[in-house]
């Protein structure tokens, strides 16, 4: 189905889309939860009673215009539905990623001056319970799953059916209202705000306003033809503004279905169950999956594995061209045909992919095996690059022109520029209209003309008009030799072996590179117990020799890689350690988008990267760990430093001026 | 020091209502052969209480929940189950009553789904016989769909839905656990009896099976009886508690009383913290 | 179509026809032991015992006449009455009803818990107790058994084959109506054991005994519940094999030949049971066909039992059994 083309001026608000859809779509499914082991579906219409009866229930406990509405859980249709009745009733929907810890929710409720909360369960309740004295604004809060929460003192609390029933007892009474109310939504009131996780400092809360989101969500609709028809899995944090523009911008704008998972365990079989025509994930959760079919392919029979092999290699060969359109020979083509039928096919479909037309990664770079990988298998698999400030798109992938390397060409109705330093900046009708409660930052961020930093580095191949990411501006450096250091390029392609989870690499001012890796204990785990490799701890199997020699090999191998390109041979690491403990977000090594914080992991571990350096055969450390529950400890061990045989650069070339 | 509470039921500090006695053991006495595992005990449950009985290892604790739940018969001494003395019965009889248990090893059938081993929580409510579930296969499924609802409320109340389809063998211990809970409550008991549902947890998975217990306690209002060592999990959980030593009853009223018993401190508090 | 051809087509026919009875034979077993962790070797006796009794009832043998004229000095055979097939085929099923409560209450339900050697045991002591019962209360004399099934060549396939191919295939019509019996019997058997309450609690029982009677399952009902199945199993076997080729002693010898469909198929799978069936139906008939005359001929003697060897040596939880993973 072609998406809907018309004039976006008409319509001012994700409310007036909401009218829309319910009147154009009406009994077509809007939304499906999995709950108690069925699909339950609302359609459009009655989405639209839900909703309004909610906002009339709002209305009822004394929300105002301009009020914030904190939105905390996981995805379900229920919570989505917080958001155009918030902006109904001219209130601003907040949402805020759930697994934060309380202290960090309580800095963005009082930050934005939330007065009415909506969680999603006991757990939710309890941290703004446990907060709520900090706040000086918070009123009322509404909570969905009763569960556990009957005997709360309920002068605060409300259950979200019972907010709806009684809005729609008054329904007669406050309808007048909720009309007037919906009428004054203009096309630059703010439509969402939404806190960045940034990587340093605290969280920033971005507003986005009515034009942002529809005109964004129109362009890259578009773009890709998005339709009515589509289905999609919503499983990402809600506080995300990926998700806020694919669950809610493009679905209200073309009408599609919004599924959502029962739990994130069965997040899985879900997919499976739904079959997205159109899916979002960052490249972990491609990782995953991939490690995962190659842990089982590592346990199927052998002629299964052969099988595997043989119709892989073949993929790998035609499929990516395949799908790019370009020509291939009648013979590989019935090859192709053959593995679509006894391997690919079966594949996607345990993948839950087989209905994917169109598929997006971003945030962080793909390992290129990993992206030929899904191509291969005949997945429209492409990159975008986005902001929080940009309402996502900066740059997209277009059909046929996919390439693991680039992040694509401007998307629709966005201007690039490369600044002097190489930073890339941009200029789209989805920048932000603000920081909220922070006009240094907006000045620093936004210039007047409205262009707007993006923090990365990088540049626009002359050929193709394709975007290229080197790294984050700010940790772009030069090696004592005047070298480029460019850290993130070569964690990549650590990264890019399943068994190493994370990598960091110094050298920024140094002779030499150096590297910390975390194992990725699934992978390693199960590599050990096919090696019959003992271990009782992370600690004891990071540290294991034959654990490191394996590394050493992955490391060696991206060295060899790494020196290929010129500019960066010098980025080769020549010595590494494997950490004794995971970097986790609870300890603040990592942020809960996973990105590493790398001035935390240089004070915390600044004894380890000392001995990196001093020429120490080893280091006994011992690190503090913060457990789920809250509680601290400590781990102590004894790191072997690991020297990698580096590849002779021709000469340490200087930073060629771009 | 039971007589403190009103023999008609009472509403607790923390609003959960405790009814009127729903079973009481009279001067139990069990011998297996010249041994003798429990001797003269007398104690009642509650409707709606969490009720544990404690005691060090060899206490002849579950030798009593195996005389409740009717694995054990024994030599003298009455149980009253609903104001009706229950004459000896098989275990299988004492289940269909309404008695569901899990137990300290974990019995669950290994080879079926997690799905299939709640739904064998449900059999005693699936009434149509064979010859009619053959004729009348449109009934049957219906009785059948009452039945997997349920069930499905459980596997989501117990936060097991992603295992549904999974075969228990495959599970690691801890989710077994909760699985056998789940089973349980799938009958819908009038009593729960528990076998040392934190016997061999670690910490968090202790922390979470006791949330789960007073969950379960909370939101179904079901009468739970359960045998534990570890003494803190106990204090924590119970409403009131059961000291036995050797086979014999040593104390009984709330963790707050028990704790102060000198009896008690001395033939269970002392071992446990030396 | 060249002839050879046409020949091995025949004789995969013939021997899918014959795989279908190992099948049900070798079904009975693998209900049992899922169901009881048993192995029950008295299950091809229990095929002769169903049959001789079938036969009894619908001749009006006086039972244990023998025995009665050898005491009191009487001349009994026959009450002198003859009863439909049909009728008889019922009041079997209670016989085999009664004997399964009887096992169960002498002698299984006192072996629970026992090693699975032990009551490996005790089902070869019952074979042997119900071979010489079944003599002593029905005689030791080859019977003739018919209960109306329709023997002989079928004209039909005869005719069509010969029109196509100038070759007629002789298929026994008695192997035709066997073949749609156990296809029947096994889709019932399948819903039984996976979708009716009775079949989740044998599953239950079959798992676990502590587990099923805390849930509230009586395992005597259980266990004569599933020696009926085996019971009822065995009775469709006995009339098969009865009717094709008479109801006498060798009969519960097809046991043996279950064996190594058990083994091809694995202990614990039902339609591991089916294809092992067809396997070795189809093997021996083709390997007899096709190698006999070179070796001089009976391999369908030996040929299964090598067949299975040769698997439990690759694969030995058997083709669909459960595979048994002990991780070192």
């Amino acid at each position: 189905m072609a998406a809907p083309s018309q004039d976006a001026g008409a319509i001012a608000s994700i409310p007036a889309l909401l009218d829309r859809n319910a009147k154009r779509f009406g009994n077509k499914p809007a939304y499906r939860e999995k709950e108690f082991g069925i699909w339950q579906t609302w359609s459009w219409a009655e989405a639209k009673e839900e909703i309004e009866a909610l906002a009339l229930g709002l209305i009822n406990l004394g929300v105002q215009p301009g009020d914030f509405i904190a939105i905390i859980g996981s995805n379900r249709p229920h919570l989505y539905w917080v958001f155009p009745a918030a902006q109904m009733v001219g209130a601003i929907p907040v949402p805020i990623y759930q697994d934060s810890a309380a202290e960090e929710m309580a800095y963005v409720l009082d930050h934005c001056g939330a007065r009415f909360v909506v969680a999603e369960d006991q757990e939710q309740v309890d941290k703004v319970i446990e907060v709520q004295d900090q706040l000086h604004q918070f009123e009322h809060m509404i909570y969905l799953d009763p569960r556990g929460l009957r005997k709360y003192d309920h002068a605060k609390l409300h259950e979200y059916a019972h907010v709806q029933a009684m809005g729609r007892a008054a329904i007669d009474e406050l309808t007048p209202e909720l009309t007037a109310r919906k009428s004054k939504l203009a096309y630059d009131d703010v439509c969402v705000m939404l806190y960045t996780s940034g990587t340093t400092g605290k969280p920033k809360g971005v507003v986005l306003s009515n034009r942002n989101i529809i005109e964004t969500s129109k362009n890259s609709s578009e773009f890709d033809s998005l339709g009515p028809g589509d289905e999609v899995l919503a499983y990402l944090p809600m506080a995300w503004v990926g998700d806020f523009i694919f669950s809610i911008g493009q679905a209200m704008w073309t009408g599609f279905c919004v599924n959502c998972p029962e739990s994130p365990e069965t997040m899985v079989t879900d997919l499976r169950e739904i079959g997205p025509t159109y899916y979002f994930a960052p490249p972990r959760v491609f990782e995953g999956q991939l490690t995962n079919v190659m842990i089982r392919m590592e346990d199927a029979s052998k002629f299964k594995k052969r099988l595997f092999d043989k119709y892989m290699a073949h993929a790998r060969k035609v499929g990516g061209k395949i799908l790019d359109g370009e020509s291939v020979s009648a013979g590989d083509r019935f090859k192709y045909w053959l593995g679509n039928l006894f391997v690919y096919g079966p594949l996607k479909n345990s993948l839950g992919l087989s209905r994917v037309r169109v598929g997006y990664t971003a945030g962080e770079a793909i390992g290129p095996e990993i992206f030929h990988f899904y191509r291969s298998l005949g997945i429209n698999l492409k990159q975008l690059y986005g902001q929080t400030e940009a309402s996502v798109f900066i740059t997209q992938q277009p059909d046929g022109q996919v390439r693991s390397d680039t992040v694509g060409v401007a998307s629709p109705g966005v201007e690039l520029k490369i600044g002097d330093n190489g930073e890339v900046y941009y200029r789209s009708p989805g920048v932000f209209e603000y920081y909220y409660k922070n006009e240094e930052s907006t000045k620093s961020t936004k210039d007047a003309e409205g262009w707007v930093a993006t923090g990365d580095a990088g540049f626009i191949e002359p050929d193709s008009g394709h975007l290229r990411i080197i790294d984050r501006a700010k940790d772009v450096g030069k090696m004592a030799n005047g070298a480029l250091f460019a850290p993130k390029y070569v964690e990549n392609k650590l990264k890019f072996f399943p068994n190493i989870l994370e990598a960091v690499v110094f050298g920024n001012g140094r002779e030499e590179c150096t590297a910390f890796l975390n194992i990725d204990l699934n992978a390693v785990g199960n590599w050990a117990e096919r090696h019959n490799l003992a271990y009782s701890s992370y600690t004891e199997l990071a540290g294991h020799p034959k654990v490191l020699e394996m590394m050493k090999g992955h490391v060696e191998e991206v060295n060899a890689s790494v020196a290929e390109d010129e500019m960066l041979s010098g980025c080769q690491v020549h010595r590494f350690v494997v950490l004794h403990k995971q970097l986790d977000p609870d300890d603040g090594e990592i942020t809960r988008t996973g990105k590493v914080r790398r001035r935390t992991v240089d004070e915390k571990f600044a004894d380890i990267i000392t001995a990196l350096y001093d020429g120490s055969e080893e280091i006994a450390t011992r690190t503090e760990v913060t457990y789920e529950d809250g509680r601290k400890g400590y781990i102590s061990a004894t790191l072997k430093i690991v020297k990698a045989k580096t590849v002779p650069a021709s000469a340490p070339k200087a930073v060629a001026a771009e | 020091m039971m007589d403190a509470q009103p023999a008609e039921g009472f509403v607790t500090a923390d609003g959960r209502k405790i009814g009127g006695v729903v079973m009481e053991m009279k001067n139990i006495t069990l011998r297996f052969g010249g041994v003798v595992a429990i001797k003269d005990i007398s104690f009642d449950i509650r409707e709606g209480e969490i009720r544990a009985i404690i005691g060090p290892n060899g206490a002849g604790k579950s030798s009593m929940l195996n005389v409740i739940s009717g694995f054990y018969v024994p030599q003298e001494g009455e149980v009253i189950y609903k104001g009706q003395k229950r004459p000896p019965m098989k275990p299988y009889e004492v289940a269909r009553q309404g008695i569901a248990r899990t137990f300290q090893n974990i019995a669950l059938f290994e080879g079926m789904t997690v799905l299939d081993n709640v739904m064998t929580g449900r059999l005693n409510y699936m009434n149509t016989g064979l010859l009619s579930q053959a004729m009348w296969w449109g009934k049957s499924q219906r009785e059948e769909i009452e039945n997997r609802e349920v069930a499905e409320k459980i596997i989501d109340f117990l936060e097991i839905q992603n295992i549904r389809k999974t075969p228990v063998a495959r599970l690691p211990y801890g989710l077994k656990k909760r699985v056998e809970l789940a089973r349980a409550l799938a009958a819908q008991p009038s009593i729960l009896l528990l076998d040392e549902p934190m016997a061999g947890m670690n910490v968090e998975e202790k922390e979470d099976m006791s949330r789960f217990i007073l969950d379960v306690n909370d939101e179904f209002g079901t009468t739970i009886a359960l045998i534990e060592h570890d003494m803190g999990v106990v204090m924590d959980l119970s409403d009131r508690v059961v000291v036995m030593d050797y086979g014999r009853k040593i104390g009984d009223g709330t963790p707050d009383e028990v704790r102060n018993n000198q009896e008690v401190i001395d033939a269970y508090l002392g071992v446990a913290h030396d | 179509m060249p002839e050879q051809l046409l020949f091995a087509m025949e004789v995969i026919l013939n021997g899918l026809m014959a795989g279908v009875l190992y099948a049900l034979v070798a079904l009975g077993f693998v209900l049992i032991f899922k169901a009881s962790g048993v192995f029950n070797y008295a299950q091809g006796v229990l095929a002769l015992f169903a049959a001789l009794t079938l036969v009894g009832i619908m001749e009006g043998q006086v039972p244990f006449s023998h025995l009665i004229n050898a005491i009191f000095g009487t001349d009994l055979h026959h009450f002198g009455w003859e009863i439909p097939a049909i009728a008889a085929i019922l009041l079997t099923m209670v016989v085999m009803v009664a004997l399964a409560y009887l096992v169960n209450h002498y002698i299984m339900r006192h072996l629970v818990n026992q090693d699975p050697i032990i009551l490996f045991m005790a089902t070869i002591g019952l074979a042997y107790f119900l071979e010489g019962f079944g003599d002593l209360m029905w005689g030791s004399d080859i019977k003739n058994l018919d209960v109306g099934l329709p023997q002989g060549l079928n004209g039909f396939i005869d005719e069509t084959t010969f029109n196509a191919f100038g070759y007629g295939f002789f298929i026994d019509n008695l192997d035709i109506v066997a073949s749609v019996v156990a296809a029947l019997l096994v889709v019932a058997l399948v819903i039984f054991a996976q979708y009716t309450k009775q079949g989740r609690a044998m599953r239950a029982v079959a798992d676990d005994h502590q587990a099923a009677l805390s849930v509230g399952i009586s395992l005597n009902f259980i266990w004569v519940m599933v020696w009926s199945v085996a019971g009822f199993v065995a009775l469709v076997a006995g009339i098969m094999w009865g009717s094709k080729s008479g109801v006498q002693f060798s009969l519960s010898l097809i046991a043996l030949k279950a064996l190594p469909v058990l083994m091809l198929g694995g202990f614990t799978s039902i339609p591991g049971a089916i294809v092992g069936g067809l396997i070795v139906g189809v093997g021996e008939k083709l390997f007899e066909f096709a190698i006999g005359p070179m070796v001089g001929g009976a391999t369908e003697n030996w040929f299964a039992y090598v067949l299975a060897l040769v698997v439990l040596v690759f694969r030995p939880q058997g083709l669909f059994g459960d595979k048994i993973i002990e991780r070192v």
